[in-house]
């Protein structure tokens, strides 16, 4: 019976945090919509700054 | 990996800073003086000698081109960061607790001290990047405080508002063009001061620490609270990790407020939580005060605190660090490697 209940407890405990990581998700996810619409371009390439040189790629063949 | 000593300030730290690529730490105290180091070694890069009072805050620019110092000299100042130079020094008539640039650099903002006949206010003014420009002197805002005095204070995503924390606790959030106050509520415990708030790297959320031993992950467009980290001890400072899901508290009861005077007793110890699920995961021992401050490097890959023992001691992540998943999170992953 001991058992059972533990089985319960930890049951309960995984099913609320498996809720936190999707609502967490779900918060990050219309978050970074959010930003994509107003063209947030530093926030989205996690707070840098994008320079002019960084964009520009060498090819080499 | 045994964290490094930064031993050269006289006083208690007050806030320490990485550089948007990490390879730099700037470190400001109560001794007056601004430093700066390398931050894979601790070596001591240089100084920035002016400031007359004891140095509350710091902040550098995106492009590491310009540091921001305020303290209790009444001045806010800008610093070429690579010749130390003094570019510009801008009065006040008490002193600057807090400076934060914008996302973009373009933006520099101060929260100045409530005093006798003188209200908590927050100023902005509009930056050059270029170092050989002439800085305005002129505010193109300022946000008068009457209800509480504001402690910190820093730009949202594309400087849409200024968040502000409050002496009483409460956050308030500003329109950063106007300055209309659009919304004010109360995150932390009544008249359990905010002491710090720090952003997450793409600034839609932060996290505040309060002296009512919390720290609190709020969203900057609705206020709402997502999340609270209960601690054993008034808190300094919070810093949200980036790369994993974690949060780092920081504080400690001063010496003069605790009958004992033991570390263990201080609780000088930096805490980590798992930021989505609120636990408590470990702590770093070290400081032999309260830690005054704490800063992640932008990398996500270690972190300092600046203690008021005048110690910054800096902590390189190891492979637990990043290997450590909660099983939910684990299975998580493993669907998203599946789809």
């Amino acid at each position: 019976q001991d058992q059972a209940k533990k089985n319960t407890a930890n049951k309960a405990v995984i099913e609320e945090r498996q809720r936190m990581l999707t609502e967490w998700l779900e918060f990050r996810k219309s978050m970074r919509e959010m930003l994509e619409e107003e063209g947030a371009e530093i926030e989205l390439n996690n707070g840098k700054v994008i320079r002019e040189e960084d964009g520009e790629v060498e090819e080499i063949e | 990996m045994r964290p490094i000593l930064l031993s050269g300030h006289e006083r208690a730290l007050t806030q320490v800073k990485y550089n948007p690529d990490g390879d730099i730490i700037f470190s400001v105290s109560k001794d007056h003086v601004v430093c700066a180091w390398y931050s894979h070694n601790g070596e001591r890069l240089g100084t920035y000698h002016g400031h007359q009072g004891a140095l509350w805050t710091v902040d550098v620019d995106p492009t590491s081109t310009l540091l921001a110092t305020g303290g209790a000299d009444n001045t806010m100042r800008l610093w070429e960061v690579k010749s130390g130079k003094l570019l510009k020094t801008w009065d006040f008539a008490t002193s600057i607790k807090r400076v934060e640039f914008s996302a973009d650099g373009k933006q520099l903002l101060g929260v100045t001290e409530k005093r006798s006949g003188h209200l908590g206010m927050i100023y902005v003014y509009e930056i050059n990047p270029d170092v050989e420009a002439q800085q305005s002197d002129e505010h193109v805002l300022r946000i008068v405080c009457e209800d509480s005095k504001p402690t910190v204070a820093g730009f949202s995503y594309l400087a849409h508002y200024i968040i502000a924390g409050h002496e009483d606790g409460s956050v308030s959030q500003f329109d950063a063009k106007n300055g209309e106050l659009l919304y004010n509520t109360q995150v932390h415990e009544a008249d359990a001061l905010i002491t710090d708030l720090q952003w997450s790297q793409d600034r839609t959320y932060f996290i505040t620490a309060s002296k009512d031993k919390t720290a609190k992950i709020s969203a900057a467009d609705s206020l709402e609270v997502l999340k609270t980290y209960v601690a054993d001890t008034p808190l300094n400072s919070a810093a949200i990790t980036p790369v994993k899901d974690y949060v780092i508290l920081g504080g400690g009861q001063a010496a003069m407020d605790v009958t004992t005077t033991s570390a263990r007793q201080g609780k000088f110890e930096a805490r980590f939580y798992h930021k989505i699920f609120m636990e408590e995961i470990g702590r770093v021992r070290g400081h032999f005060g309260p830690l005054n401050y704490v800063a992640v490097h932008p990398q996500g890959t270690g972190y300092c605190s600046g203690g008021e023992d005048g110690y910054v001691r800096v902590h390189h992540f190891d492979k637990g660090y990043f290997d450590f998943m909660y099983e939910v999170e684990r299975e998580r992953a493993q669907e998203q490697a599946n789809l």
